[in-house]
């Protein structure tokens, strides 16, 4: 076997051919000759060391001298084919495999035992772990790893281009393929390494995503439907003649009717929104923009004011796009509000003059949960941002007023409505009075009581994040849901509970020796637990110190017993 | 006040009893009673201790199930048992 790459390329081919030409096939315990022994101790050495080191120049010079003396030797490595060592195996693949094909080769006959695949795994320790794979798959595979030797230098090479590539981004197709090794394995893996990535990438190299589409469509679902439905009347408030003369063509009309449609419709449309603000009281993100649509689309149907509000600001917020909206129907506005929804969320940091705009809001967004009127204020944000301040001052204005009714329905759910509308009607009819830039009002408003839910949720929510602290396990949000239900009728539960122990005690009054007597029953305080020992391990220090009594000095005792 | 403690597993866990909050429920829920003092500091705890069952049961039904997350039905199983047990 002649040496083909004498000194340049010393392949891993050519290196164990180099072995096994030079080294003898024979264990070194046989007797030989003083200078095959030395041949032999030094060719192992030098084989060694190039099979573990993989230094060329170690190599070259080993192998250099490992070849002029081993060629004698040649010959008796020879003598030895039949017998199976490892040597002699990887003599056979050499000899029978073609250097540079990467083919299956099916004169490949002898199995690779695993002494091969040791060697060449150490090679391949070294490279990426989806070499690693290959010695693993030899079993399934009749190539040799010896044939995978003189393959792996170039596919080492073409794996490393290949990670280039991945990492470049490059089509990598041509790769895998090249590096065929029919272990097709090996460029399975390969493969699968890289068409997760590859074909998108390849035809859009440098977007990993997709192209943010949405807006476009947004725009023209949403202009779409402003051509559509050109429904109802432009009921805006808009309270002056500012810049926009289209809408004031319908400002007049809105004007009038404004307080015309209020005292009927208003009352249903907010005990209905405040109903729908109630429910979406919790106001979760995720939720809001559905619920801005619910809401808006049952506004719709019943009174313009609120929407009037909403559809100046959303007129705001679309202003940046057309101006036709501002004369445009409720509807589309709602639609608009609804599309833009989540929009919105992200043009709310935009607003620079949100800042300004949200006094307004503020002002009656004090209910958080009135998320129409969040979604207004912050359509005012980018309204404003737009640069359409006339529009949205007087859009915040209406908004305001029209915020305000429905927010402080919100407030009085369907308690007491009555109280609601007449403040309502009468603060939306001093609208069209006040001027123009009211950026600061200090409205008359009356706060009512803060609506049921939304405080008694965040108490709630405190239990629930205690909740999944204590579970010390990913939840569902459904989970956490289905935990506030249940918080509920315990606390239901618990009520009771406390009024039947508080009467049976003849008392009109809560004392600890209920909530004691409660949790004795419950099986939390048993004999040899006693709610102190509770207090102690459950509750911070300070609870502690107002719950057991504690002799201090002076001889007193707090809490008093 | 104690307010927050960090624990281990990175979360801020306020340890303070929403008392404003339970005597507005203990009101709504019987406006005729009166709740003292420090009644409302037992009841967190008894709120706190049912909590911590819960989750405990909910997270025995979970690893049950060999799932990795716990779900509504492993909530609303360990509900049940835990409120049953919980009737004074």
């Amino acid at each position: 076997m002649a040496d083909h790459n004498p000194d340049g390329d010393p392949t891993p081919r050519t290196l164990l051919r180099r072995v096994l030409d030079t080294a003898d096939p024979r264990t070194p315990r046989r007797p030989r000759s003083a200078r095959t022994g030395a041949q032999r101790a030094l060719l192992e050495t030098a084989s060694s060391r190039r099979l573990s080191g993989q230094t060329k120049t170690i190599a070259k010079g080993r192998s250099r001298g490992a070849r002029s003396i081993g060629r004698s030797a040649h010959v008796q490595a020879r003598g030895h084919l039949e017998e199976q060592t490892p040597r002699t195996l990887l003599k056979n693949i050499l000899l029978t495999a073609p250097e540079s094909s990467i083919l299956m080769p099916e004169s490949v006959v002898k199995p690779v035992p695993a002494p091969q695949v040791v060697q060449p795994s150490r090679r391949e320790s070294s490279r990426s772990s989806l070499e690693l794979q290959l010695p693993e798959l030899e079993p399934s595979t009749t190539l040799a790893p010896g044939l995978l030797a003189p393959g792996r230098r170039k596919q080492r090479l073409r794996l490393s281009m290949f990670q280039q590539g991945v990492d470049q981004g490059l089509p990598l197709s041509q790769e895998p393929q090249g590096n065929a090794d029919a272990s097709s394995l090996t460029s399975s893996l390969n493969l699968t390494f890289a068409t997760p990535l590859q074909p998108q990438s390849v035809q859009r190299p440098g977007l990993a995503r997709r192209p943010p589409a949405r807006r476009a469509v947004d725009v023209g679902a949403f202009l779409q439907d402003l051509r559509d439905t050109s429904l109802a009347p432009p009921n805006i408030v808009l309270e002056d003649t500012q810049p926009f003369s289209q809408p004031t063509v319908g400002s007049p009309n809105v004007y009038h009717s404004l307080p015309c449609t209020p005292h009927t419709g208003a009352e249903d449309a907010e005990q209905a929104a405040g109903r729908r603000t109630q429910s979406s009281g919790p106001g979760l993100q995720n939720n809001r923009p559905g619920k801005p649509a619910q809401f808006l689309a049952g506004e719709a149907e019943e009174v313009d004011a609120f929407a009037l509000g909403f559809l100046s600001t959303s007129s705001g917020v679309s202003g940046e796009d057309e101006v036709e909206p501002l004369h445009n129907g409720v509807e589309e506005a709602e639609k608009k509000m609804k599309e833009e929804g989540v929009s919105v969320s992200e043009m709310e940091a935009t607003g620079a003059q949100g800042p300004s705009r949200a006094e307004e809001p503020e002002g009656h967004t004090q209910v958080t949960e009135a998320e129409g009127s969040q979604g207004t204020a912050e359509a005012e944000g980018p309204g404003a941002s737009s640069g359409d301040e006339d529009a949205s001052s007087r859009a915040a204005s209406p908004e305001s007023a029209s915020g305000t009714p429905e927010s402080l329905q919100a407030r009085r759910h369907h308690q007491f409505p009555e109280p609601a509308p007449p403040p309502g009607a009468a603060v939306l009819s001093s609208e069209p009075a006040e001027p123009l830039l009211v950026r600061c009002p200090p409205r008359p408003r009356t706060t009512g009581p803060r609506p049921r839910q939304d405080p008694h949720k965040a108490g709630l929510s405190h239990y629930v994040k205690l909740f999944s602290f204590f579970a010390k396990m990913p939840m569902e949000r459904k989970a956490l849901e289905m935990v506030e239900k249940c918080l509920d009728k315990y606390f239901q539960h618990l009520c009771d509970d406390l009024e039947v122990f508080a009467a049976h005690a003849g008392r009109k009054t809560v004392k600890p020796e209920d909530l004691e007597l409660l949790m004795r029953r419950q099986g939390l305080v048993t004999d040899q637990v006693s709610l102190h020992v509770l207090v102690e391990r459950h509750l911070p220090l300070e609870y502690r110190q107002l719950l057991i009594p504690c002799a201090y000095s002076g001889n007193s005792v707090f809490p008093a017993q | 006040m104690a307010l927050s403690t960090i624990v281990s597993q990175k979360k801020q866990i306020k340890r303070k009893a929403p008392r404003g909050f339970l005597k507005r429920v203990f009101k709504r829920q019987k406006p005729q009673l009166r709740l003292e003092k420090s009644g409302d500091l037992l009841v967190h705890l008894n709120c706190l201790l049912f909590v911590h069952r819960l989750a405990e049961e909910s997270r025995t039904n979970a690893c049950e199930s060999k799932c990795r997350v716990i779900n509504k039905e492993h909530v609303l199983a360990a509900a049940k048992v835990i409120l049953k047990k919980s009737r004074g």
